[in-house]
């Protein structure tokens, strides 16, 4: 990527190597496991050569978490998988993984996990059986299936899809490949205007002007993490200026609180929007439309103003900038915006990004991101299932009587299947209702590959022993397939292992590669084999139009429902993930429960308060969940997070919040669900339920925690105070300059007093800084700190008691209107990351009265668990309030088996009784610190750095040795926009934040 | 100590009048009988004049445990941070101020307990044992002694009547 | 104090004194016995609730950061400030030489070093471990380190621990030649228990001598004393950063405080003692008036002391200060704040009354009033700053609990047990001392 030759790569030299080809853990045999192996300390019947107690071993994969296809680093520590870390070398993600991705961990170690094959029995309930016995069951159901065989897969395309593929037209049957977030309409769309049935890839890095017409392009939209990665890249403040995203969305979310103008338009108004804003290209700003012309004839802002309620002149002014900014990007076809005339929106958009010359630019054609047969796939199954076609129905990797909609009746449908099998690692809600569970491997337990784009081959490989005995679902269809013969007598290969590495020796041979096993290993080591995506030249086909219709809605209610997709629980599947419900939302900063979003003005009107739970009704069915009161919303629409509300899918999900689909009216025969379709009415309750919410005060009362600056005065090079007296408003100076100069003195004369003992002589200087500019607050650093420092999760009833243990805490604050005010207005959030700021002048560690604070010999603010009596006063005396303490024995109830067998040996899990906080992951310091000793060598730059910084996808984060002048966090300190928080209490913080660079137009 | 002491032969008069106790005394005093044993229930002016008690040398316990105290505090407070130094917030490692506290504290503590020592040491020091008693010297008596061979006991019994005891009594070895 | 120097007025005899003293440790009225098994259910219930805090953790109690002190030091320093008047009446009413002291000393003594005995355990009850609170003793251990005496904790423990030592023995010291006097009186085991806690008391010249001496010294150093642990103790917010802590005004408006706060234990505890013990003709409503008067001057240091917070933080013109104390007085606790400013400054102004100064019950409820205002004072200095202080984003309210009442329900317990087994056990009243104000009868008629 662009910024690759800036700045080095993430991974080292040391890191590469030990990402290993051969996997000694993962290719035990299958057979024989047995749960007390999981007790086991190295639990490998061979000790492998590449296994050294101690010592991590990293292996290259593939995340699965959605259809992206990230390429991971899976970190190893005897033969156990501790933290999934994103594969700098894989042209998705570069290094980079959402929290959803490193949560994958928890779906390995999940408690909710089924231990084993099951049969339902007379009763009812489930018994175990044995692997032949499971085996032998299914074989006997398809034997005597007579080709009336379906299966539902929500497995990415890959050799795995292929042989499921072969293996059910051998039996006569058919595949349905459906994950429930498959943007239909985008393809769909694409299709009408370009003739091309394709997700395409977009390209943020480039975009000097973003459009999102609903597309939650940070959350669930397509790849989040390359978004991000290329939207940091552009919209992040970077020689001198920056691209502006403004966002068209009835509701605010993490992509809105990240545009520098976010509209809340009508419900469905895109399309209208989208063609105006092409139509103002062509016809006063010189675009060519080409063979679109017709379509956009009668698109005039004046009507796109009309049905989208944004005033003429912003139409228009939007226009004039996006003609201006060469390339631009405009998207479209979020979740939260997939209305009955998606399409539609989506066909207008790929009018505008046409007619605005991005097509080849921004919009990659060619890449085919993977996707699913969508909804009218399950649909044509569902008429199967109707007709009795179906005798024996196979489930794997989806779970659609939770994701479809109730009004879609597709568990009726499902239900008159003969013989239902699920290959599902959960009991969640299909499995539930089946008739033979043969719970697979994860991921990580497996051999598989992935190809999530053209030009994109990722491979996965088993990275340590099953935790369960499982079986992996390729060698169940292999296995099978040797019992019941016949038509499948062809598929011969002993195991999928075997099986993937014939298919690999074709694909070397299409690659044109004479050694198949140097391909392999090179891409067991690289995670894949990566090529440039063929270019495809796309055009709009003769007669490709789009016309606005407003959408239907139903029901008479007097609000617009729109569910929204949270960016952990995506579909639904995060649900299960401790990580993922107690990491505050990004958007609400709510945790552990559903809730319903409010406009302040609407909750004026209806008079309603935080808390309060109200009941919302469609002509389909309510809900109740407790409001919570938000200003990034139309004062008619009201939202719900998508992916609560499971009755099964194990213990942490069970009964959590409610299922926002409950209100949706779907019939069946729809191409995509339409998932804001919904029209409700509320109606309050008088009960209260307190929000488990980490959200303190969002204002900053001026106290400049979150700075900013407009892009004309970053340009300049002002500094943060500069940058406020230019807009005429000056911070008050808290010292004069002589007073500075007393203080500088003071301070020397202190320092000198201090070099005693260890403290003598040189030592690096530890050092962060956090780019606002880039930062989008989607909190993957918290998740990575979660995973890295083996942080408790401390469930609902502590969080409403304010004790989260966060160690790094994204703060939200909101400027402009009140946020609670009746009266609504603009608001901007900024986002702050707040880790322990490890002071110079610690007001910490004075105050301890056993030395458990304490300042290390490198500039870190050092906690001392086991000296540590819990007199709190450190945190009582730490400004930035970064401090967390023991409250219960959280770390005997935080890891249910097998979830502790994640934790990261480098680091103490603290016990009761004790205060701790961010450490600068001081495992990782002493741990590159040893490694350059023993090759008696210096550190180098950039040769280690902390989880979060590892992990953002926004690269905001940068860590690194301040007295290096050299370092890049010891230049990106000296940045003009940078300032520390609460400079004036003289703590001296080795955090040095970067001011948010905002890029609006007033008026 | 082994067994009961000797019990110290003697004159012990009791007083209900604090002057008649005060005329008693100087008029021993006079006559010589200078180690006197007087008792009373409370610390009374009037008879320490009539005594010339010297002021008690317990000021100077008080005096050496202070300054004991306060140097304790500053060599433990100083050495204990540099025999190991750790920083903290940015300070100094032998800081002073931050110690002055403990200084105080310990100059106070010691002080206190080394008067107390030295009370209980001088008491100890110049009681003699085997001394007549009576439970109404802690009441509203005041007695006195006056350590005496038999002869002599008569005399000093005429004495005390005239000075206006409402008893007397003799301790014979 | 030339205001509280006027001449007591006892017209009895030295052996009146005696008798009465001695009967108050006869046989204890069914009353007394049934509200001393109060104290004990009381302290069992704190007890109780210990043992599950240290079995669980401290999570039980209402904890809720950014608040991450409550109402455990709340109480720990209401009962450190209790002990103040204690040691003022004692030791510096006695440098002062105000015969007023007398009649009231001992019970006040007593109250010092049972209220310091219960603030003492508060900082283990509050920490983590409380199992590890040795660790904050500088003593030599195989972890090679020693405490930060920089800490102000530390500064505590040593103020604490000395001041502790120091009333105890003061208050040990002036019950010697008392203890010979009971000792002289009574008969049976309790002779022996006097006996040995007399220590070979006779009242001779040669121990007077040393005696009062050394006394007049305990006092002298007791004195700074008293200006001093609260001072400390001051300082453990004062020398935070915490907005509405950190205040150049704390260590004199805290001792202040504890002097009021203590006077108004000692007026809580002593009439009905009084009563109970049927003291009234040796601590008269001359004592009231007097102690009224101390109260009504420390009352009016507060009320100045409050106002000056306040101005001082509208004057500094810093945001943080401004927050804080508007939030002290609007807040989410204003009726803690409010209750704190009526109790202490306002009621006290009653005092200027000599009808309410002199009558008991009005004094007893008004030191009810005391009570409750100074400990709402810590509450809030301590709640309600931590509750907003830099970072809005991590504000949030406190919601104290069983544990947090149970704890502070103990405490009470506590101190009431070990006053009430005090007080029938030894002379609550200083039997040598009111001697000494009595003029002993003369031959030659009283000049």
């Amino acid at each position: 990527m662009a910024d690759e030759d800036k700045t080095p790569s993430t991974i080292d030299r040391r890191r590469f190597l030990t990402v290993l080809g051969v996997s000694g853990a993962g290719a035990a045999v299958l057979s024989g496991c047995s749960t007390d192996r999981v007790q086991k300390l190295i639990p490998y019947l061979v000790q492998s050569e590449d296994q050294i107690p101690g010592v991590a071993t990293w292996y290259a994969s593939t995340c699965t978490e959605c259809a992206a296809g990230c390429g991971l680093h899976v970190k190893t520590r005897e033969g156990r998988a501790i933290k999934l870390e994103g594969n700098p070398e894989h042209p998705v993600n570069r290094g980079k993984l959402c929290s959803r991705g490193q949560a994958a961990l928890q779906g390995l170690y999940n408690p909710g996990r089924l231990k084993g094959p099951m049969a339902r029995t007379a009763a009812g309930g489930f018994q175990d059986i044995t692997w032949d016995d499971a085996i032998q069951r299914l074989s006997t159901k398809l034997a005597a299936a007579g080709g009336k065989v379906a299966v539902i897969s929500g497995a990415g395309r890959g050799t795995f899809s292929d042989l499921l593929a072969e293996w059910t037209a051998a039996l006569g049957g058919r595949v349905v490949r459906y994950q429930p977030f498959d943007h239909e309409p985008l393809r769909a769309a694409n299709k009408a205007v370009f003739g091309r049935d394709e997700l395409p890839a977009h390209d943020f890095a480039k975009a000097q002007y973003i459009l999102s017409f609903g597309a939650d392009f940070l959350e669930t939209w397509l790849a989040p993490v390359e978004n991000q990665r290329g939207f940091a890249q552009s919209h992040g403040f970077h020689d001198g200026r920056m691209a502006r995203h403004v966002a068209f969305a009835p509701r605010m979310s993490l992509t809105g609180q990240n545009a520098d103008e976010w509209h809340a338009i009508r419900p469905g108004s895109e399309a209208a929007l989208a063609l105006a804003l092409a139509n103002l290209l062509v016809t006063e700003h010189g675009a060519a439309a080409g063979p679109l012309a017709a379509s956009l004839a009668g698109a005039t802002p004046e009507a796109a103003a009309k049905e989208s309620g944004l005033p003429v002149e912003t139409i228009r002014r939007i226009a004039k900038e996006l003609a201006a900014a060469r390339p631009s990007l405009a998207v479209a076809g979020g979740i939260g915006s997939q209305h009955r005339g998606a399409v539609e929106a989506c066909a207008a958009v790929a009018i505008l990004n046409w007619v605005a010359g991005n097509i080849g630019q921004t919009v990659l054609f060619g890449a085919d991101l993977d996707t699913g047969d969508g909804a009218a796939g399950v649909d044509a199954l569902g008429s199967a299932l109707d007709a009795g076609q179906v005798a024996v129905l196979l489930v794997h990797e989806a779970n659609p009587l939770y994701a479809l909609p109730a009004s879609v009746g597709f568990a009726a449908r499902f239900g008159k299947a003969g013989f239902k099998v699920s290959t599902s690692l959960y009991l969640d809600e299909t499995a539930a209702q089946c008739d033979l569970l043969l719970p697979g491997h994860h991921a990580l337990e497996r051999w598989d590959d992935a190809r999530p784009r053209a030009g994109v081959t990722g491979l996965m490989q088993p990275v340590m022993e099953p935790v369960f005995p499982t079986m992996a679902t390729g060698d169940v269809l292999l296995k099978t397939a040797q019992k019941v013969g016949g038509p499948l007598a062809g598929f011969t290969a002993p195991t999928y292992e075997a099986h993937l590495k014939a298919r690999w020796a074709d694909f070397a041979k299409a690659q044109g590669q004479a050694d198949a096993e140097s391909l392999w290993r090179g891409a067991l080591q690289r995670g894949g084999v990566y090529s440039e995506r063929p270019a495809v030249e796309a055009k709009p086909v003769a007669g490709a139009t789009a016309a606005y219709t407003a959408p239907a809605f139903d029901g008479p209610g007097e609000f617009y429902f729109v569910p929204h997709a949270s960016s952990f629980l995506y579909d639904g599947r995060g649900t299960n993930k401790p990580w993922l419900l107690e990491n505050p939302d990004p958007v609400t900063k709510i945790t552990w429960h559903s809730w319903v979003e409010v406009h302040p003005t609407t909750a004026a009107r209806i008079d309603v308060r935080n808390g309060e739970i109200l009941r919302l009704t469609s002509p389909q069915g309510t809900i109740e969940a407790p409001v919570y009161i938000y200003p990034g919303l139309r004062p008619d629409v009201l939202s719900v997070p998508l992916g609560f509300g499971h009755t099964a899918y194990g213990s942490y999900a069970r009964g959590r919040g409610v299922n926002a689909l409950d209100l949706l009216a779907v019939k069946p025969g729809q191409p995509f669900v339409p998932y804001l379709s919904a029209r409700v009415s509320v109606e309050k309750t008088g009960r209260y339920q307190k929000l488990a919410s980490t959200e303190g005060n969002p204002r900053q009362l001026g106290r400049g925690i979150a700075e900013a600056m407009p892009v004309a005065l970053a340009a300049k090079g002002l500094s943060v105070k500069e940058a406020a007296a230019a807009e005429g408003h000056p911070e008050a100076e808290v010292n004069t300059e002589r007073e500075l100069e007393a203080l500088k003195g003071w301070a020397a004369e202190v320092q000198a007093r201090t070099r005693k003992g260890d403290y003598a002589g040189e030592h690096p200087q530890w050092g962060m800084t956090i780019d606002l500019a880039k930062c989008t607050g989607c909190s993957a650093c918290v998740t990575a700190c979660y995973a890295e420092n083996n942080i408790p999760t401390v469930g609902e009833d502590e969080i409403h008691r304010g004790r989260e243990m966060t160690w790094m805490r994204i703060e939200r604050y909101w400027e402009g209107a009140d946020p609670a005010s009746p009266k609504g207005g603009a608001v901007e959030a900024r986002f702050v990351p707040m880790p322990c700021q490890h002071c110079a002048n610690a007001p910490c560690e004075p105050v301890c009265p056993v030395y458990a604070a304490y300042h290390t010999v490198d500039g870190l603010n050092g906690q001392i668990y086991n000296r540590c009596v819990g007199t709190r006063y450190c945190a009582n005396n730490c400004p930035y309030k970064v401090r967390y303490f023991n409250w219960y024995k959280y770390n005997e109830h935080a890891w249910p088996e097998p979830l502790n067998l994640q934790l990261n040996p480098d680091v103490t899990v603290r016990a009761r009784g004790v205060m701790e906080k961010c450490t600068f992951c001081i495992q990782r310091i002493r741990g590159a610190q040893h490694h350059a000793r023993l090759e008696g060598r210096p550190l180098k730059d950039g040769e280690f750095t902390t989880a979060c910084a590892q992990a953002c996808p926004s690269d905001a984060i940068l860590f690194g040795d301040l007295h290096d002048p050299e370092s890049r966090v010891h230049q990106s300190s000296q940045d003009h926009r940078g300032y520390h928080v609460l400079e004036e209490i003289n703590t001296r913080p080795a955090i040095t934040y970067l001011a948010k660079v905002t890029s609006r137009t007033e008026a | 100590m082994a067994g009961r002491p000797r019990i110290v032969p003697g004159v012990l008069a009791s007083f209900e009048q604090i002057d008649a106790a005060t005329d008693a005394i100087k008029a021993l005093r006079a006559g010589g009988h200078k180690d006197l044993v007087v008792y009373c229930s409370h610390p009374n002016h009037e008879l320490e004049e009539a005594l010339e008690t010297p002021v008690s040398p317990v000021r100077l316990f008080t005096l050496i445990g202070g300054l004991t105290g306060v140097t304790a505090a500053t060599g433990m407070t100083v050495w204990m941070n540099l025999d190991w130094p750790t920083l903290v917030g940015g300070k100094a490692i032998a800081a002073i101020p931050a110690f002055v506290a403990i200084m105080f504290e310990l100059t106070v503590l010691i002080g206190a307990l080394a008067s107390v020592v030295g009370v209980i040491f001088l008491v100890m020091l110049g009681t003699r044992r085997g001394i007549m008693y009576d439970p109404r010297f802690s009441d509203d008596r005041i007695g006195v002694f006056v350590p005496a061979a038999a002869d002599g006991a008569l005399a000093l019994e005429r004495l005390f009547r005239d000075a206006g005891a409402v008893e007397v009594r003799h301790a014979a070895a | 104090m030339a205001v509280l120097a006027q001449e007591p007025v006892i017209n009895q005899t030295h052996a009146d004194v005696t008798r009465d003293v001695v009967a108050t440790l006869g046989k204890p009225s069914t009353g007394y016995v049934l509200l001393f098994f109060g104290a004990v259910g009381l302290f069992l219930v704190g007890a109780l609730t210990l043992l599950i805090l240290i079995k669980d953790g401290l999570g039980h109690a209402g904890y809720q950061p950014p608040v991450f002190w409550s109402v455990y030091i709340t109480t720990f320093v209401f009962w450190i400030g209790i002990g103040h008047a204690g040691t003022l009446i004692s030791a510096i009413l006695y440098l002062f030489r105000s015969p007023w002291r007398t009649a009231v000393y001992r019970s006040t003594e007593v109250m010092t070093v049972f209220a310091v005995m219960t603030a003492a355990l508060f900082p283990i009850i509050h920490i983590g471990r409380q199992w590890l609170f040795y660790w904050l003793l500088p003593y030599p251990n195989q972890r090679y380190l020693w405490p930060n005496f920089k800490s102000p904790l530390l500064w505590d423990v040593c103020a604490i621990t000395t001041y502790f030592t120091v009333s105890a023995t003061f208050l040990v010291y002036g019950l010697v030649p008392d203890v010979a006097a009971v000792r002289d009186r009574v008969g049976g085991w309790r002779k022996l228990l006097y006996k040995f806690a007399s220590a070979g008391w006779s009242g001779t010249n040669n121990q007077w001598r040393h005696y009062s001496r050394a006394y007049l010294y305990l006092a002298a150093l007791a004195t700074p004393l008293v200006l001093s642990v609260h001072s400390v103790v001051s300082w453990d917010f004062a020398s935070a950063l915490v907005p509405g802590w950190h205040g150049t005004i704390f260590a004199p408006y805290f001792v202040a405080g504890a002097i009021y706060s203590g006077i108004g234990m000692v007026l809580t505890l002593v009439i009905p003692l009084r009563r109970a013990l049927k003291l009234e003709h040796m601590i008269t409503e001359y004592h009231f008036d007097n102690l009224a008067k101390l109260t009504l001057l420390t009352g009016s240091i507060l009320f100045y002391a409050y106002g000056m917070e306040y101005f001082i933080s509208w004057y500094s013109g810093n945001t943080f200060e401004q927050t804080t104390f508007w939030r002290r007085a609007f807040g989410p606790y204003w009726w803690a704040g409010w209750s704190m400013i009526i109790c202490n400054a306002f009621v006290s102004q009653l005092f200027w009354f000599r009808k309410i100064r002199v009558n008991p019950t009005a004094l007893f409820v008004i030191s009810i009033f005391i009570n409750i205002g100074m400990w709402f004072e810590r509450f809030v200095i301590i709640v309600s700053s931590l509750q907003n202080d830099y970072l809005p984003w991590a504000w949030d309210q406190l919601n104290p609990t069983w544990a947090d009442w149970g704890i502070l329900a103990g405490s009470f317990g506590w101190f009431g047990m070990w006053f009430m087994l005090f007080a029938r056990t030894f002379p609550i009243v200083a039997i040598q001392e009111i001697k000494e104000m009595i003029p002993l009868p003369r031959k030659r008629g009283a000049h």
